[in-house]
């Protein structure tokens, strides 16, 4: 649907972004994670077409965009990091002029289907000066989904939401890929992109790694079990690594195993060589790293 | 180039000014001492010291001046300086809209900036040249506004407060068109200098500063006419007017080069 090729972009000396490479699919939920300067928010004006690429393009079902971005922006529902509204004005006055700004033919009709989708019709009426922080993101949601575009970036679009508002931004977000629209989201928020996203960008000026969350975790940590056990696990290690278990932690009454590539094969001969050696085995389940831990590590490691 | 969309930011720029009263200070109060010093100077001034503004050998050329033209002979001397003195600062009630458009102007861009609402209007297909058309409207119809409820009230006063038949004055060609020509073209010029410099400044004092530049020619030729007796005539009227709307259509061109995206978008914090 939307695709960037090898993006690059200097301010003067500065390089912000260098050769960016990935497409986003219809139906997909993409998120480009990174530390703060790491690029994110302009390559998501890149590929907005608010900003030029220095070198590199981005194309749109298969064309290149320079020299139409007007045309890809008609095509794209931007969430800016901050919600940009225009305080005196309603919240009815607010989409109305932007859905006039995107040419839509009944205008007033789709600022009530939007305003009835993101649950504001009954503030239409007030400044959006006067409205809690969630909800004037929820009116900029409604704002970038207006014009019903196939693509939608969100820059940041749960930061300093309460839990409630955060959850139904989410919500929201699982729609749109539920509508086959191709979302992709940056954000500083792992646990979020752990939830939400089919595929994540560590970006840090250069793309570090690209995948799907749990190829990432095994990339990092490789795959690890973990048994509980009645009684302290010390005793039973010589037991596991005469299965064949190479990488063992102790850790109180647990035993953290990690498991070669396909080594799943040998949890049930792991377990019957705890059960012949006397333990009692409470609980066997697999180990999965948090999204935080995989981020630190891959950064850490430049995604070697 | 769409009218669509200069129509509905045009309208919100309209709306957005209702929701700012005290931007119009500037133009009113230029304005309303436009309206107070011809009243001050023909009116009050004389009827305080007892002085026929007649008697005065420094207003016998302004005499003169005005017995020339045909409809004015039919005034008696003191109505006719009367008529001099009030023509003579309508080129003060000029500033009104000039003020007005400056203060409008140079809010457009970085209001939109410091309010953080300019990257989602960049992101919709809105090219730069509606964009600023629609910023340059939206101060310049409120001005233009302005100076025609100035112009009605400076009316009304001489016709409530002058001699008989000086606000006829107001109404000759010559001051139709320093007030409907002159006077847009100015504030125009005003404001699209304005607007070029807020795309390029962060502060809304900046673009002041520098769109007060207009007003310089302008105050010049009001000293001239006080001063030197130079007469304001139809022909330098629509000189001035012919000569704005070149400079404005340069600045025009100029504002959309000016604007710079992704300058703004960047650079700005």
């Amino acid at each position: 649907m939307l695709a960037a090729d090898a993006l690059t972009k200097t301010f003067d000396a500065r390089v912000a972004v260098e050769g960016v490479t990935f497409e986003l699919a219809a139906g997909e939920i993409f998120a480009l994670v990174g530390p703060n300067g790491a690029g994110k928010t302009t390559t998501l004006r890149m590929l907005a077409g608010l900003i030029a690429p220095s070198s590199g393009s981005v194309r749109f079902r298969g064309e290149p965009m320079a020299g139409a971005a007007a045309a890809l922006r008609a095509a794209i529902g931007f969430l800016t990091e901050a919600p940009g509204l225009w305080d005196r004005l309603t919240v009815q006055q607010n989409l109305r002029v932007h859905a006039r700004l995107q040419g839509l033919p009944k205008p007033q009709q789709a600022v009530d289907a939007a305003m009835d989708l993101f649950g504001v019709r009954d503030r239409a009426g007030e400044p959006t000066a006067v409205l809690s922080k969630g909800l004037r993101q929820r009116v900029a949601l409604a704002r970038t989904l207006l014009h019903d575009p196939p693509i939608v970036l969100l820059d940041e679009p749960t930061s300093g939401l309460d839990p409630e508002s955060a959850r139904d931004v989410r919500e929201l977000v699982l729609r749109l890929r539920h509508e086959r629209r191709a979302v992709l989201i940056s954000t500083h928020n792992l646990d979020e992109v752990d939830r939400l996203a089919d595929r994540v960008a560590l970006l840090n000026t250069r793309l570090v790694a690209l995948d799907s969350p749990d190829s990432l975790r095994a990339r990092a940590f490789g795959s690890r079990v973990r048994i509980t056990l009645s009684s302290a696990s010390t005793r039973y290690v010589d037991a596991v690594r005469q299965a064949g278990a190479r990488d063992v932690r102790e850790e109180g009454h647990r035993l953290s195993i990690g498991l070669e590539p396909e080594g799943a094969q040998l949890v049930p001969a792991l377990v019957r060589a705890l059960v012949q050696a006397g333990a009692d085995v409470e609980a066997v389940e697999r180990e999965e790293a948090s999204l935080e831990q995989v981020y630190l590590r891959l950064m850490k490691d430049g995604g070697s | 180039m769409s009218g669509t969309r200069v129509l509905a930011l045009l309208g919100k720029e309209l709306l957005d000014l209702r929701g700012r009263p005290g931007i119009f200070l500037p133009g009113l109060l230029t304005g309303a001492i436009a309206i107070f010093l011809p009243i001050l100077v023909a009116v009050i001034i004389p009827a305080v010291t007892g002085e026929r503004l007649s008697d005065s050998a420094d207003l016998q050329i302004a005499l003169q001046l005005y017995r020339d033209q045909p409809w004015a002979r039919l005034l008696d001397p003191e109505a006719a300086i009367q008529s001099t003195l009030f023509q003579q600062f309508l080129v003060l009630l000029v500033l009104s809209p000039v003020a007005a458009a400056m203060s409008l102007a140079a809010y457009s861009v970085i209001g939109e900036k410091q309010a953080r609402s300019l990257e989602p209007l960049l992101a919709t297909p809105i090219t730069t040249f509606e964009l600023l058309l629609a910023k340059v409207l939206g101060a310049f119809l409120p001005a233009l506004a302005l100076s025609l409820a100035c112009f009605a009230v400076d009316v009304a006063a001489a016709a409530l407060l002058a001699r008989p038949g000086v606000f006829l004055a107001l109404l000759t060609p010559r001051s139709i068109g320093v007030l409907f020509l002159m006077g847009p073209m100015a504030s125009l010029t005003a404001l699209t200098l304005a607007v070029c410099v807020s795309s390029r400044v962060n502060d809304p004092r900046s673009a002041q500063q520098l769109a007060v530049l207009v007003v310089l020619p302008l105050t010049a030729l009001l000293v001239a006419q006080i001063t030197v007796g130079f007469v304001v005539t139809v022909p330098i009227i629509l000189l001035i007017t012919g000569v704005l709307a070149v400079v404005n259509a340069g600045l025009i061109r100029l504002g959309v080069s000016l604007f710079d995206r992704e300058t703004i978008l960047t650079r700005w914090k």
